[in-house]
C-alpha cells in the first residue's frame, strides 16, 4: 500500500514537469476586437496557429493563442499584458493596432522583457518611447515615417515608369482629428520640401464623427486643380466624398484614398473604379504570391469571409515569424528566440519577404514600404512597388459621365 | 403695431443676407440650406417626444441607426431602393419605439429627470454596442446615381439631392402641425402634453397618447434613417452625433415649437457653411453651434425676465 502510494506520488509531481516541457508554447494577443483590424488580425493570428499544429507543432509542441480584447484604450491594453505573462504564462506576445494602445502597454512589456511581434503602432511616438535598448521588440509595420517615406518614393517611380502620370499640385483634404492633421503635416513636409510638388489642403469634419459634408473642401479642391488629390479621412468617407466629387464634378488626375479601411463591398460601386489607395496587402497579390494565395484561401475557408484589412495577413505572419525562430532557435527561451528572429527571411502573405532590420531608433523594424494601388473593376490592384505589382495605373481619372 | 414692424425689419434683414451671400459664395446658402434640412427632419421628432412626452431621448440617434441598418440589409437581400424600404422600416421603428416604451420608458416617467436620462443614455449605448457585436465597426455604404445628381450655373456644379432632406423636413413640420391643431388624437396629444393631471381628469388615456406620440416619433426617425443611408455609410455609431444635435437644436428653438426647429436648423446650417466657406474658420463650425444655442437661450431668459 505504501509502495502504491509513494508511485502516485512521484507520479502526480511528475505531471507539471511534464507539462513545461512538452506542454503548449502559448502566444498571447491583444487586439480591438470591436474593430475590424482587431477582430481579423486575431482571427488570422488563429488561422495560422492552427495551420502549424495540424502540421505537428513547433518542437513536437502545440501552439495555443490567448487573446484578449484591449477595446482600443491604452488602460486595458497594459492590463491585457499584465494578465498574458503573469497568469497565462505566455512565451511571447504578439497583435496591437492603436499607437495609443501600445504606449500604454510598453511599460508592461519593458518590465517582463517577453518577445513582442508588434502587428500595429505606426506612430514614431511610440518607437520612441521603446528606446533603443527594446531588443525583444520585433515591430512589423511600417512606421509612419517609414510610411511617408515610401508614398514619395513610389510616386517618383510611377512618374519615371508612365510618363503620362505627371504631379506638380498636390491637394490633400483631411480630416480634422489628429490623424488628418499629422497627415497633411507629413505630406508638407514630404512632397512640399524641395519644392518640386505644390502642396495645398483643407481640412473636413468626418461622418465617422458626425460630419460628412464635402462642400467646402471640395470646393477648394476645385478652385486648386491639383494633380493629386488624395484625402485622409475615415472608411465613412469614401463613398460619400466620391458622390459629392461627381456632383461637383471634380476630377483630379489622380483621386487618393488614404483611410484605415475600407467600406464593405466598397468595391461593388461604380465611383470605387480608379480610385487610388494605399495599403499593405489586397486579394489581388494572390495573382503574385503563392503564400498570399495560401492565406487567402485558408482565411475564407475557416471564416467564410474575406480578409477586409491587412492586419489579417500581418498577424498571420507575426504567428508564423515566432513559429519558425522557435523552431531554429531549438527552444522558447528568450534569448536563443531572439537571436533566431533576427535571422528571420519569411516569405509573407504580403508579397514581400520580411526580415528585421534597423529603424530610427529600434533594431528590429520588419516591413517599411506601404503599397499604391487602385481600385480596378472591383478589385484593389497593387501598381507600386513594380515587383508586387498586379495591373498598371489608370490615368487619369476619368471625367464623371 | 411694433411686434409687426420688429417682424418686417427682420425678415427685411434675413432677405438682405441671403442675397449678399448669393451673390458672393451661392454655395454657402445652397449647402446650408440642404446641411438645414436634415438637421431639422432628424430635429423634429426628438422635438415631438419633448413637447409631449417630457422625455429627453438620449437614444435617438441610436434609433436613426437602427433603422439605417435594416434599410441597409433589405436593400443589399431584396436589390431595393431604399425609399422602397422606408415604409416597412418606418412600421418596424415604430413598433420598436412602442415596445421600447412600454417595457422601459413608461415605468419611469414618475421617477426624477436624471432616472430616464440615464435611462435613455443606457438604451442607446446597448444599441450600439449590439449593432457592433452584430455588424463591427466597419461601416456599409450603397451608391445610387441619383444622390448625385447635379445643376450646372455656368462653371458652378454643386449637388441637389440633399435638397430632399428640406423637403422631409418641410413635410413634418407642417404634416405634424396639421396632425396637433386639427384632428382629435392630435389636441388630445398637446393637451396631454401641456397638462397631463387635466388631461387624464377630462378623460384622456395618457399613458396611450404617450406610447402612440413616442412610436410616432420613432417611425419619423426610422423614415429618416432610411433615407440617411442614400447620403451616408451606416457603422454602429452612426446616429450619435445627431442626438445631440437634435437636442440643441430643439432647446434652441423652444420646448413644444416645432416649426421653430427649422427655423433653427436653417440657422445653424449657414452659419456652419458660412464659417466653412474661410479655410481659416473652418475649424470654428461646431463652436458655432453652442455659441447660437447659448446666445438664444440667454437672449430668451433675458427676454423672459423683463417680460
Amino acid at each position: 500500500m505504501k509502495k502504491a502510494l509513494a508511485i502516485l506520488m512521484v507520479a502526480c509531481l511528475a505531471v507539471p514537469a511534464f507539462a513545461q516541457s512538452g506542454g503548449t508554447i502559448k502566444l498571447g494577443g491583444t487586439w480591438p476586437l470591436g474593430d475590424i483590424t482587431g477582430k481579423q488580425g486575431s482571427m488570422a493570428a488563429q488561422q495560422a496557429v492552427d495551420e502549424i499544429n495540424a502540421a505537428g507543432g513547433v518542437l513536437g509542441r502545440k501552439l495555443e493563442l490567448i487573446v484578449i480584447d484591449d477595446e482600443l484604450k491604452a488602460d486595458k491594453g497594459a492590463a491585457a499584458v499584465e494578465k498574458l505573462v503573469t497568469v497565462d504564462g505566455v512565451d511571447a506576445l504578439i497583435g496591437g493596432m492603436a499607437s495609443g494602445v501600445a504606449l500604454g502597454q510598453i511599460p508592461a512589456m519593458k518590465k517582463y522583457g517577453k518577445i513582442v511581434i508588434a502587428t500595429g503602432a505606426a506612430s514614431y511616438k511610440v518607437e520612441e518611447a521603446l528606446g533603443p535598448d527594446a531588443n525583444w521588440y520585433f515591430h512589423l509595420h511600417p512606421w509612419d515615417y517609414n510610411q511617408g517615406a515610401s508614398y514619395a518614393q513610389g510616386w517618383d517611380e510611377i512618374q519615371k515608369k508612365y510618363p503620362a502620370v505627371k504631379i506638380r499640385k498636390i491637394f490633400l483634404a483631411y480630416e480634422e482629428g489628429a490623424f488628418g492633421k499629422s497627415s497633411f503635416d507629413a505630406t508638407k513636409v514630404l512632397f512640399g520640401a524641395d519644392k518640386r510638388y505644390s502642396i495645398d489642403g483643407a481640412s473636413f469634419k468626418s461622418a465617422a464623427l458626425g460630419g460628412g459634408d464635402y462642400g467646402a473642401v471640395l470646393e477648394a479642391a476645385k478652385e486648386f486643380k491639383p494633380d493629386l488629390f488624395l484625402w485622409a479621412g475615415y472608411d465613412a468617407d469614401a463613398l460619400p466624398m466620391l458622390e459629392q466629387a461627381k456632383a461637383m464634378k471634380f476630377t483630379p488626375g489622380i483621386y487618393l484614398g488614404a483611410p484605415p479601411g475600407w467600406p464593405v463591398d466598397f468595391g461593388a460601386s461604380k465611383l470605387s473604379d480608379n480610385v487610388m489607395l494605399y495599403g499593405m496587402w489586397a486579394p489581388s497579390i494572390n495573382d503574385v504570391s503563392k503564400v498570399s494565395k495560401a492565406f487567402y484561401n485558408g482565411f475564407v475557408a475557416k471564416y467564410k469571409v474575406e480578409p477586409a484589412t491587412y492586419f489579417a495577413p500581418l498577424s498571420y505572419s507575426a504567428v508564423y515569424i515566432y513559429a519558425d525562430a522557435v523552431k531554429r532557435a531549438g527552444t522558447t527561451e528568450t534569448a536563443a528566440v531572439i537571436k533566431a528572429l533576427e535571422a528571420t527571411k519569411y516569405a509573407s502573405p504580403l508579397g514581400e519577404t520580411i526580415t528585421f532590420t534597423p529603424s530610427n531608433i529600434i533594431k528590429h523594424q520588419g516591413i517599411k514600404n506601404q503599397k499604391i494601388l487602385q481600385w480596378q473593376n472591383g478589385r484593389q490592384e497593387v501598381i507600386w512597388p513594380f515587383e508586387a505589382a498586379t495591373a498598371k495605373p489608370v490615368y487619369p481619372f476619368p471625367k464623371w459621365k | 403695431m411694433v411686434n409687426k414692424r420688429k417682424t418686417t425689419l427682420v425678415v427685411a434683414l434675413i432677405a438682405a443676407a441671403a442675397v449678399i451671400i448669393l451673390a458672393w459664395r451661392p454655395t454657402v446658402l445652397i449647402y446650408g440650406l440642404q446641411a438645414a434640412g436634415l438637421y431639422a427632419s432628424i430635429a423634429v421628432p426628438m422635438g415631438l417626444i419633448l413637447g409631449i412626452v417630457h422625455i429627453v431621448n438620449l437614444a435617438h440617434g441610436e434609433f436613426l441607426m437602427v433603422a439605417a441598418y435594416a434599410t441597409y440589409l433589405l436593400c443589399k437581400s431584396l436589390g431595393i431602393d431604399p425609399y422602397l424600404a422606408l415604409l416597412p422600416v418606418t412600421a418596424v421603428t415604430a413598433g420598436l419605439g412602442f415596445v421600447v416604451y412600454k417595457l422601459t420608458i413608461r415605468q419611469t416617467l414618475k421617477a426624477p429627470e436624471l432616472n430616464q436620462l440615464i435611462l435613455t443614455f443606457g438604451l442607446g449605448i446597448s444599441m450600439t454596442q449590439i449593432a457592433n457585436l452584430l455588424f463591427t465597426s466597419q461601416t456599409r455604404k450603397l451608391s445610387f446615381d441619383y444622390v448625385s445628381a447635379s445643376i450646372d450655373i455656368g462653371e458652378l456644379s454643386f449637388g441637389v439631392y440633399n435638397f430632399v432632406f428640406l423637403g422631409a423636413a418641410l413635410l413634418m413640420v407642417v404634416g405634424l402641425r396639421w396632425y396637433l391643431t386639427r384632428t382629435t388624437a392630435g389636441k388630445a396629444a398637446v393637451a396631454v402634453g401641456q397638462n397631463p393631471r387635466g388631461a387624464a381628469i377630462v378623460g384622456i388615456d395618457v399613458d396611450r397618447t404617450y406610447g402612440f406620440v413616442f412610436a410616432m416619433a420613432t417611425a419619423l426617425v426610422g423614415m429618416m434613417g432610411a433615407m440617411l443611408i442614400t447620403r451616408s455609410a451606416v457603422f454602429p455609431t452612426v446616429g450619435s452625433p445627431y442626438t445631440m444635435k437634435s437636442f440643441c437644436l430643439v432647446a434652441m428653438a423652444g420646448i413644444g415649437n416645432i416649426p421653430g426647429i427649422l427655423g433653427a436648423s436653417i440657422l445653424l446650417g449657414v452659419s456652419e457653411n458660412l464659417l466653412k466657406a474661410f479655410r481659416g474658420l473652418r475649424g470654428w463650425a461646431d463652436i458655432v453651434f453652442f455659441v447660437l444655442i447659448i446666445t438664444v437661450i440667454l437672449g430668451r431668459s433675458i427676454r423672459g425676465k423683463k417680460a
